[in-house]
């Protein structure tokens, strides 16, 4: 599910060369370089910010001299959860060859749309993998490209 | 992340912070990301680009783009004598 959130973030900028006229534009261009396209087991999928609500005051931090500004802002997440029927495109099988019902009459392979159930998630560094089944009621194919 | 394991949509049990989260739709989040987009075309360096972007939502001819890109008038009456051929699109005598 995409989700619009409010996160917070402590962005570190070192002077003198962010300071100036366009510190403000500097720290939001750092932001969305270093957010956006980012995965969070909390929050999950950071996939665009849309707006900054607040900057606090920046804090010079003791030895390095960088300073430390507080970042309010508001994204657009995609966040799955375990049990959430959402509907999907597919973008490879794997190295599995394409799978087709015994009849021939349905068939799943790039491209074709398919309404799944997650039915586990698993967390890592950097991504959020599901695993997912079409064994269920008004699961399964919405789409089959080779038919459009 | 022992929290996770408790999650089950099916039941609603996606976290408080997730309950009281505006939910966004497949084509909300469309609109989001090409207005994104757009944005970030405009924003680009390239000049030429973003005058471009902003005159082509007219119905004008790429010489008439490019004498008013390379112009800049700053009024109407100013953009017509600088481009008289522009009068005969109908969106100028709407205005």
């Amino acid at each position: 599910m995409f989700f619009h959130i409010v996160l917070e973030r402590n962005m570190q900028l070192h002077p003198p060369t962010y300071f100036g006229r366009n510190l403000r534009e500097n720290l939001v261009a750092k932001l969305m370089k270093d957010v956006e396209g980012t995965c969070s087991g909390q929050h999950g999928f950071v996939v665009a910010i849309t707006g900054i609500e607040n900057i606090g005051k920046g804090l010079i931090r003791d030895g390095t001299g960088f300073v430390s500004f507080p970042v309010k802002y508001q994204c657009v997440v995609f966040r799955p959860f375990k049990g959430e029927i959402l509907e999907a495109v597919v973008t490879m099988s794997g190295d599995m060859p394409n799978y087709t019902t015994s009849d021939g009459s349905v068939k799943i392979q790039k491209d074709s749309e398919v309404r799944l159930k997650i039915i586990g998630t698993r967390v890592d560094a950097t991504e959020i993998f599901c695993i997912g089944t079409i064994k269920d009621d008004f699961l399964g194919v919405i789409n089959d490209p080779a038919s459009v | 992340m022992s929290g996770e394991r408790r999650e089950n949509a099916a039941e609603l049990k996606i976290g408080d912070e997730f309950l009281k989260a505006k939910c966004l739709m497949n084509c909300e989040v469309s609109l989001i990301l090409e207005h994104k987009f757009e944005q970030l075309q405009q924003m680009s360096d390239d000049p030429r680009n973003q005058v471009s972007q902003i005159l082509s939502r007219y119905q004008l001819t790429e010489f008439e783009l490019c004498v008013l890109g390379n112009l800049c008038p700053e009024t109407v009456e100013e953009a017509i004598a600088m481009v008289p051929s522009i009068k005969v699109h109908s969106y100028v005598s709407e205005r």
